[in-house]
């Protein structure tokens, strides 16, 4: 019987502890602070060390589990990542995946190498570990509330988060075999590199269209398809690490091929995920937190602080700059993306690898790791927001997203329900505007269910039910936010005529015959603000092209969607003066006509 | 400002009835070619170009066609009020029914600039454009368009 009482002691010490990390979210919620940092406290809180005195050393389990959410959180990443934001971003953000992950680890390791007197095998390990930046601590943070970033950035940091770790985790553990198994030369090393990454870049596609092929040829019990999906996810996983591929990179891929097909039940998938990842961070971090043990932290504190530091002001900043040189960003926009290098679960996890194979001075490894993201969440967590601000690449606030509601019609993928709220001022209910591919289908009106002949004109607080192609749904939120009608429009601000942003000098210098040095005819006016304000463009901003000025007069994400034209300056005020000036002075001329005839 | 040197009285269409953009670009076109002399076609083309660019909806249920021609000799404006209002791709999304084409030579440069931020500015008060949708006859519309404007 002993042994059911320490199940059920298990049962319950651990689901108390999950219910206490998902409660302590609120208040990282308040402060703003990384959730991540809530729940890894709260796991060193609760273990040996802690108050909670649960003693727990299991680093296999803790391994496991590390696996298998990371695998879960990868696949995730790649799940929400859309395609089209991803391919303009491709290459800076690549090149940030792989050089940038090596440059940073090579970059840590002399510090590592001075401050801990490791070898230098032993010391790019340490720096490997911490080298990759945390999905979800960056996910997070450029989400969090006041912080709005060029799309270009944003999505740089966000892909190079979700790709970068299958590049760390490799080096990792490469560099564990290295140890382990004595030298090997360097050829070797770059072979294998070669077959592992192509290993999981070949087992992740396949897996992929494998899995968005079943999803919509098998017809699952409706509750099925997400747990099928994650399943199959953790299959590719383990797949690809079974033949000696990355598992890591595999699964981000597959994640990245079901994303981006017409999938069944494509919501439920991303809503069950959302959850699974949600768990599945809560108990990585919850044990890896158990894992650590505070007093021996201290131990190697001045050591880890000096690494931290090094990481974080000289290793970072230089990879960034060396890979993002080739592109198009600016020092302020490269400056916050080193700063942005925040590490997270899979440097702990990836630090607790030395303890599980049992190297030696596994223990420095993993105190180091565990202070260094640590210390990475505390302070780059909380000072981004104002990073940003005080590097002025922060865009103001836009109106924020309505809800969207979706709902899966069985039986085809190219079209699904949309439903929303409609506010009293949305574009929908001012202008009567839809798109032509969404179609009104239904209209909720107090409680009732009409159709949309049935509801006739829609009024405010009704709910439609629109149907829409899937990968268009998000399209639609714009025609529902709910926001002011555009006050009254002041021509002199607008402009006398509008263009899109899109629009290219060239075609503008013909049609007014303006002046334009010739290699800028193929340049669109939206690249020309940015070029020439050298940061987002706001609305209002103006900009003198030969005779006329340009004014930013729609701007979208710090870009202008719709420039307005002011083609001459406005009449100068004081012609009335001018008149009544003119009007006295031929009054005085006949008036001295009439007296000098006299 | 009044637009008297744009615009001649005979350059005046009360009530024009077309089904869409590119009808009322053809009829103006057409009405334009008879005026000046000029290829309807030739007139068509330029227009059409300024429409690619982007539309000359103004917003408001106001658009102002224009485009430069070399053959042209002095700028030479048509004013058009719709039977019925038209989508015209405007900005604001409003269908358009009132219209000025603005045609300029080759020569103009910044005249033709100032000529069209003029048009622009006056039909934009909402007085002018309340007046010229009520006038019934061509004679009422040249007078609005003619009127001196308080204030200028």
């Amino acid at each position: 019987m002993d042994q059911i009482a320490n199940v059920s002691l298990a049962v319950l010490l651990g689901s108390a502890m999950v219910l206490a990390g998902i409660l302590s979210s609120l208040m990282a919620m308040r402060f703003g602070a990384p959730l991540l940092l809530v729940f890894l406290g709260f796991g060193m809180l609760a273990g040996e060390a802690g108050p909670g005195g649960v003693p727990f050393d299991n680093v296999e389990v803790a391994y496991l589990v590390g696996s298998v959410a990371l695998g879960l959180i990868l696949f995730d990443g790649g799940l929400r990542t859309r395609l089209s934001t991803f391919r303009t971003v491709l290459a800076p953000s690549m090149s940030l995946a792989t050089a940038g992950v090596m440059l940073t680890a090579a970059f840590t390791a002399p510090v590592a190498h001075f401050a801990l007197g490791l070898g230098w095998i032993e010391s790019l390990l340490i720096g490997s570990v911490i080298a990759s930046t945390d999905a979800a601590a960056v996910f997070f943070l450029l989400h969090a509330h006041g912080l709005r970033l060029r799309p270009r950035v944003a999505a740089t940091l966000e892909i190079e988060s979700g790709t970068n770790d299958p590049i760390a985790i490799f080096l990792t553990l490469l560099l564990v075999e290295i140890i382990l198994l004595g030298g090997k030369s360097w050829p070797d090393i770059a072979l294998a590199f070669v077959a592992k990454a192509a290993g999981g870049a070949v087992i992740g596609w396949g897996g992929g269209r494998a899995i968005s092929f079943v999803l919509n040829r098998v017809s699952l019990a409706q509750g099925l398809h997400a747990p099928f999906v994650s399943a199959a996810a953790l299959v590719v996983f383990g797949l690809a690490e079974f033949i000696g591929g990355s598992g890591f990179l595999a699964v981000y891929l597959a994640g990245l091929v079901v994303g981006n097909r017409p999938t069944r039940a494509h919501n439920t998938v991303v809503t069950f995920l959302d959850a699974a990842t949600w768990i599945a961070q809560i108990v990585m971090f919850l044990i890896l937190g158990l894992l650590a043990w505070p007093s021996r932290l201290i131990d190697h504190a001045v050591p880890a602080l000096a690494v931290a530091l090094t990481l974080m002001v000289v290793a970072r900043p230089a990879a960034v700059f060396l890979c993002l040189w080739p592109f198009r960003f600016s020092t302020r926009e490269k400056l916050f993306m080193s700063w942005v290098g925040l590490r997270g679960a899979v440097g702990i996890f990836l630090a607790s690898i030395p303890l599980l194979v049992e190297l030696p001075n596994g223990q420095v490894y993993f105190d180091i790791g565990f202070v260094v993201v640590l210390v990475s969440l505390l302070v780059q967590g909380w000072t981004i927001a104002p990073a940003a601000r005080r590097l002025h690449i922060s865009l103001p606030r836009s109106d924020p997203p309505p809800r969207r509601v979706e709902l899966d019609l069985p039986g085809q993928l190219e079209q699904e329900l949309v439903g929303y709220a409609v506010g009293p001022s949305s574009p929908y209910l001012r202008r009567h505007l839809v798109p032509s591919w969404a179609k009104l289908m239904l209209v909720v009106r107090d409680e009732e269910v009409l159709t949309a002949g049935e509801a006739q004109a829609i009024r405010e607080g009704d709910h439609v039910y629109l149907l829409a192609p899937p990968e268009k749904a998000h399209a639609l939120d714009r025609f529902f936010v709910d926001m002011p009608a555009p006050a009254s429009p002041d021509p002199q601000l607008l402009g006398d005529f509008f263009v899109p942003g899109e629009a290219t000098l060239g075609a503008l210098a013909e049609i007014y015959g303006l002046s334009v040095s010739p290699e800028d005819l193929g340049m669109s006016l939206a690249d020309q603000f940015v070029r020439r304000l050298g940061r987002p463009a706001r609305q209002g901003d103006v900009l003198p092209l030969g005779t006329i000025a340009l004014l930013a007069h729609r701007v979208t994400e710090g870009r202008v969607v719709s420039v307005g034209l002011r083609l001459a300056e406005p009449d100068p005020l004081p012609a009335t003066i001018e008149r009544w000036k003119a009007a006295l002075r031929r009054a005085w001329r006949r008036s001295t006509a009439v007296l000098r005839r006299r | 400002m009044p637009l008297s040197d744009l615009v001649a009285p005979q350059a005046v269409m009360p009530a024009l009835k077309v089904n869409g953009k590119k009808q009322a670009l053809l009829e103006l076109a057409a009405r334009a070619a008879e005026l000046t002399g000029l290829e309807e076609r030739d007139i068509l083309d330029v227009l059409q170009q300024r429409e690619k660019l982007g539309s000359t909806g103004i917003g408001n249920g106001i658009a102002i066609p224009h485009g430069k021609l070399a053959k042209l000799e002095r700028m030479f404006g048509l004013f058009a009020r719709l039977d019925r209002a038209i989508d015209f791709e405007a900005l604001d999304g409003q269908p358009v029914d009132l219209v000025f084409l603005l045609l300029a030579p080759e020569s103009a440069g910044a005249d033709h600039l100032k000529a069209l931020a003029r048009v622009a500015r006056l039909l934009r008060t909402a007085d002018t454009a309340t007046m010229l949708r009520d006038s019934r006859d061509a004679e009422a519309i040249y007078a609005v368009l003619t009127m001196p404007v308080p204030g200028t």
